[in-house]
């Protein structure tokens, strides 16, 4: 514990960063790295101590998928399986929004959302045009099932990447524990979007005959690292499930694979690191030194004091407040600097009390996660929807999509509290 | 924004597959190059990739088509001598003559494509634009004889 000047200035430099951050009136990243510099310039800690507290197994995991992805995308095969489906759903609109839906949500789960959504968006775009239709009742579905599908992996969304690192938690606990909840929740989700938006989605015979002209093999533009790509994701998907059993962390799993596919593909290695979203990792460094300064100076000791006293130390009261809260403050706010603050205050309600703390990480995985459907702020891949949207000249207003966001997301926290109930409290 | 901006691509790309094209994207840097000669602007748009090339086009007072490049250096020294007949160019009282000729012609360039691409012209109109042309050609050619010249340090290469 440090000095008491120390301890006010610590939480000013949190407070004030994180209130920077949320306003988004300054790039989120350059306000973090600001914050955790003036945390090593008030010697709030000592520079080797904040590297400390980088956790490089989040960032490796990141870096790692990040490469693959960048060479897989390269390849065209998103655009080969947009095609492939639509041609198969025989150019139905509903259709598509379903296999898309579903198609987007497995990807999920293996990749990064807003990587995903990177990749399926721009293609559902073009379908919807040549369907002549509107892409916004494609485009809601597929970020929705995104956000939900990133739920159900350790590596599907950067808070769960986050939780797996801080715990130990593996790969096949993640899949295992959040797994079949997600698969209930999308079931359901599909089911109020097709409510919502089946009977808007009609076109004519003629243009879905211009989706059966659409030939799937021009989008394949390079055969022979799409073989190579896929291998290699291949192989990094089965160490994912196998690196608890061959006692390697998951960012060793990854950057193998990142390693091995940068080898073998004979790109050029600064093409693809130059498209890494260094941004992002800066952001995650300096949260972590962030964060960790808070932890020193015993500020995360003290909630974790105030929040077993609140919930008395009843696992069923903190659960449903880990879920409720990370989902209410997930739809409005980022989830990764909430996360990378309820990690720590996790893991000292554990040290302080009895209570098993396992239940809470599923709580925050699943409120974090889902509850970035409510908003069209709440999750960075609606932001970029919205963004894209914007560029092809569709609105999609803060009203529009909380008005189907808002109730999916509870609907999916209510389904999430029943689950936790009925499996762990 | 980078990814908003490799999203857009794909969009353009698979339109583009879609209607049988190859496509190679490099990445690149592109330049504006803007000069004040007097209130008089003169604009470049340049193109560096890591392969070396690069593709320099006018875009003020009048365009002037692209051209490819193998070296910085080539593309200085043309920006360099093209500046140069621009201020001597200036300096006289035809300049202004000189401007609206180069955008009559270039609408007119445009006007025969959209005759060319379409209008089924007959063979007789195509012999009488070129009779005109060649026309042109020749006045060019007289007005060169009876012109003084100004600048020496490259020669022309059109005429």
């Amino acid at each position: 514990m440090l000095g008491n000047t120390q301890l006010i200035v610590a939480i000013a430099i949190f407070t004030l960063t994180y209130v920077v951050i949320v306003s988004e009136k300054v790039n989120r990243t350059a306000i973090a790295i600001f914050g955790a510099v003036m945390m090593l310039v008030f010697n709030i800690e000592m520079q080797h101590e904040a590297v400390m507290h980088v956790d490089f197994n989040t960032i490796g995991l990141l870096v790692g998928m990040m490469i693959i992805v960048n060479i897989l995308k390269r390849t065209g095969i998103f655009e080969y399986m947009a095609i492939r489906a639509a041609k198969y759903a025989k150019g139905d609109p509903w259709k598509i929004v379903f296999i898309f839906s579903i198609l987007t949500g497995v990807s999920s789960a293996f990749l990064d959302n807003v990587t995903t959504i990177l990749l399926v968006v721009p293609v559902t775009i073009v379908i919807a045009n040549e369907l002549k239709l509107n892409p916004i009742p494609f485009l809601v579905p597929e970020v929705l099932i995104a956000n939900i599908g990133g739920t159900a992996t350790l590596i599907g969304d950067p808070p769960n990447i986050m939780i797996g690192s801080a715990t130990g938690l593996g790969f096949l606990d993640f899949i295992v524990n959040l797994g079949p909840v997600v698969i209930i929740i999308t079931v359901v989700t599909m089911f109020i979007l097709k409510r919502v938006y089946g009977k808007t989605l009609v076109t004519t015979d003629e243009r879905k005959q211009k989706i059966l002209a659409m030939d799937e093999h021009l989008a394949i533009k390079d055969k022979k690292l799409l073989v190579k790509s896929l291998s290699v994701l291949g192989m990094t998907v089965i160490g994912f499930m196998l690196h608890q059993t061959l006692g390697y962390e998951s960012a060793t799993i990854a950057l193998f694979g990142a390693a091995t596919l940068l080898l073998i593909s004979k790109l050029d290695p600064e093409d693809i690191l130059m498209e890494i979203e260094w941004p992002t990792i800066f952001f995650f460094m300096s949260l972590f030194i962030l964060v960790g300064a808070l932890e020193d100076v015993g500020v995360i000791h003290y909630l974790a004091e105030k929040m077993l006293l609140l919930t008395k130390g009843d696992l069923f009261f903190t659960a449903m407040l880990v879920l409720w809260g990370s989902a209410i403050a997930s739809a409005f706010l980022d989830n990764i600097p909430f996360v990378a603050t309820m990690i720590p205050l996790i893991t000292s309600i554990g040290e302080m009390s009895s209570i098993s703390i396992t239940p809470l990480w599923w709580a925050l995985a699943l409120g974090a996660c889902l509850g970035g459907n409510g908003t069209l702020v709440g999750a960075s891949a609606n932001v970029i929807v919205s963004g894209m949207l914007e560029k092809q000249g569709y609105k999609l207003s803060f009203v529009e999509y909380m008005k189907v966001g808002f109730p999916i997301m509870l609907v999916s926290i209510v389904i999430s509290t029943a689950y936790l109930i009925v499996r762990y409290l | 924004m980078s990814r908003l901006l490799d999203a857009e691509l794909t969009i353009q790309t698979m339109k583009l597959r879609q209607m049988g094209a190859k496509i190679k994207t490099i990445n690149s840097k592109m330049c504006y190059v803007k000069f004040d000669i007097s209130g008089f602007e003169v604009a470049y748009v340049y193109n560096i990739n890591k392969d070396g090339n690069y593709f320099l086009e006018r875009i003020k007072p009048y365009p002037l088509a692209i051209r490819e490049f193998y070296d910085e250096e080539q593309v200085i020294e043309i920006i360099e001598i093209d500046l140069e007949q621009f201020k001597n160019a200036i300096n006289s009282h035809n300049i202004q003559s000189f401007i609206d000729i180069n955008r009559r012609l270039h609408q007119s360039i445009k006007k025969f494509e959209d005759l060319f691409l379409y209008y089924n012209v007959p063979q007789s109109e195509c012999d009488r634009i070129i009779d005109l042309l060649d026309q042109i050609d020749a006045e060019l050619k007289d007005t060169k004889l009876s012109s003084n010249r100004i600048y020496f340090r490259k020669e022309p290469e059109n005429i």
